[in-house]
């Protein structure tokens, strides 16, 4: 790399102070907080969306609130019910799922409990069946539905398969969609089909189910990722809430399989001895 | 064959490109043995890097990353990823959760962390590419702008609360002790902005420096993102500790007059008449 200048490089913009105007308070159309009267520190009543706390916790369900918390309105009976159903559907995705598996590490590593969730949801995040692809796929659903499956398949099934046919690792084709440990992944496409007769479901679920008929044939399917975002889009929840709706309700899973491990020895889980611990070159 | 096979390849092993721990023989990290090797004759700067790319730098180079970390991590408690650093003081929370919940807030794409350094390379690496193909550094921005609804918001220019960058004259500074030439991209880059000086009143932001760089030290944007994961953690753990030694709930205080409402007015939940009982 050649010597271009080797004096410091002068005539940088000098700092100076934008006039931007900012905020003097913050505001939300989400949570009203009564003083009490006696201290401004201390709310004496809550109100979430207008409607009073103690009215919510004596004449609602947790799902109505939850609803109404990022949507504004309380939900009708099938949207209730909707959301319910898929809270209890992910309610734990299972000890294998890498999230899960990182929250048995941090409990019997005794990391601080208080931890485990942060840890695990962090890594509940990501892009492959993981929060990041629930906002992908809760994007890419709200634009396929409004056209025939035919051209999604045409778009984006055909080239990728043609692509990969060489390759043994999974395909996510489109984000919520595709094989899991090399095949459809039945537990999730049943789920599916009895979300999708319960009367919220409306478009993403409707059109998601027939995608997956027709795609069924390459061996792919509905993912977790993708049946969550197909009921939260159903249900009008925003694309960018995707991600964290879906670390939320997997949390309790992950928070009991960690707890379940915190009170146990080290020896309780493997620790793969030296003749399974292979190191390996990237150039083969 | 199965459909599963592949994970069954990986099932009950673990495989490595790093290396690891050989009990009773050493530690290894990429051919290396750690304690015989590098424990006392590498910095820790040299480390992190050889951990993301797999090859131990020369020890200046080292030494301008571990300058940018400085220069990168604040101890004030206005930026936003050390807010969340103070904020989790003043609940008591552990100097790890705090660092840890700063070093996450800073996986941004408004501000200069670990995630804008991708953008910020992919731009002036395009750019250069561009500029051996014949566009000057004025066609760049114009074609940045025609695609960008008319607006010079190239990563790695502008900065929000400020205009210029403090951080830029310091890097330079270390630049030339260290004694490192100005290659290409970061050339491209300072005439990228004198036209943004000249033409838009905004001028080259830290990220923008770092990431020309750092091209021309021919690393790859995500290897620079890897390098740069706890670039804030300094200034996180400084605020923490600031509000660790004040009361709880002091930092930031608010009275519930200080957050304006602007929802629905008050309303009742109607009756239900809805039975949940299957």
């Amino acid at each position: 790399m050649g010597v271009i200048e080797d004096e410091p490089q002068s005539g940088h913009f000098s700092v100076k102070r934008r006039d931007d105007i900012f905020a003097e308070k913050l505001k939300t159309r989400i949570w009203q907080e009564i003083p009490s009267d006696s201290n401004p520190y201390l709310a004496k009543a809550c109100l979430c969306h207008g409607y009073e706390l103690f009215d919510l916790m004596q004449n609602c369900r947790y799902s109505e609130v939850l609803y109404l918390l990022f949507r504004g309105e309380l939900p009708d009976k099938d949207e209730s019910k909707l959301l319910e159903q898929l809270q209890i559907a992910l309610i734990n995705p299972g000890l294998r799922h890498p999230a899960t598996h990182s929250a048995v590490y941090a409990g019997v590593g005794k990391s601080d409990p208080a931890h485990i969730l942060p840890i695990s949801l962090s890594v509940l995040g990501g892009q492959h069946l993981g929060g990041a692809e629930v906002e992908q796929a809760m994007r890419f659903l709200r634009r396929a539905c409004r056209k025939p499956v035919e051209f999604t398949i045409q778009q984006h099934i055909l080239p990728m398969l043609e692509q990969q046919n060489t390759v043994k690792a999974d395909i996510h084709p489109v984000p919520g969609f595709g094989s899991h440990f090399g095949d459809i992944d039945p537990l999730v496409n049943q789920m599916a089909r009895h979300l999708q007769c319960l009367p919220a479901s409306s478009k993403c679920l409707t059109w998601g189910m027939t995608f997956t008929s027709e795609i069924a044939t390459y061996n792919i399917g509905w993912l977790m990722t993708g049946l969550a975002a197909a009921v939260f889009a159903d249900l009008g929840f925003q694309p960018r809430a995707g991600a964290g709706l879906y670390q939320l309700l997997c949390a309790p899973g992950l928070l009991a399989h960690g707890l379940e491990y915190a009170n146990k020895p080290l020896s309780a889980v493997p620790f793969v001895g030296d003749e399974q611990y292979q190191f390996e070159s990237e150039d083969g | 064959m199965d459909s599963f096979a592949l994970w069954d390849e990986y099932r009950q092993v673990v495989r490595s490109y790093n290396g690891g721990w050989r009990i009773g023989k050493g530690v290894y990290c990429h051919g290396y043995s750690i304690m015989d090797d590098l424990v006392g004759n590498i910095s820790y700067m040299q480390m992190v890097i050889l951990n993301v790319t797999g090859h131990l730098p020369e020890r200046r180079l080292a030494d301008w990353f571990e300058a940018r970390q400085i220069c990168m991590s604040w101890p004030d408690p206005r930026i936003w990823c050390n807010q969340i650093g103070a904020l989790a003081g003043t609940l008591r929370t552990s100097a790890v959760a705090a660092t840890t919940a700063g070093v996450l807030a800073s996986d941004s794409r408004a501000y200069g962390g670990p995630r804008t350094i991708i953008e910020g390379m992919h731009f002036i690496q395009q750019a250069l590419h561009d500029y051996n193909n014949g566009l000057t550094a004025d066609d760049i921005i114009q074609e940045f702008c025609a695609q960008h609804g008319g607006k010079p918001t190239m990563m790695g220019y502008a900065r929000p609360i400020a205009k210029g960058d403090e951080r830029i004259e310091a890097m330079e500074r270390v630049r030339l002790s260290l004694g490192f030439d100005v290659g290409p991209h970061l050339t491209l880059a300072n005439k990228i902005e004198k036209v943004m000086i000249e033409h838009y009143d905004e001028g080259m932001n830290i990220n923008g420096y770092v990431s020309a760089f750092v091209s021309d030290q021919e690393f790859s944007a995500e290897d620079a993102n890897r390098i740069s994961t706890v670039l804030v953690s300094s200034g996180v753990t400084a605020c923490y500790v600031d509000t660790m030694k004040r009361p709880a709930e002091t930092f930031n205080a608010l009275r519930c007059e200080d957050v304006i409402y602007v929802g629905p007015p008050p309303r009742r939940v109607k009756s239900r008449s809805i039975n949940y009982k299957k």
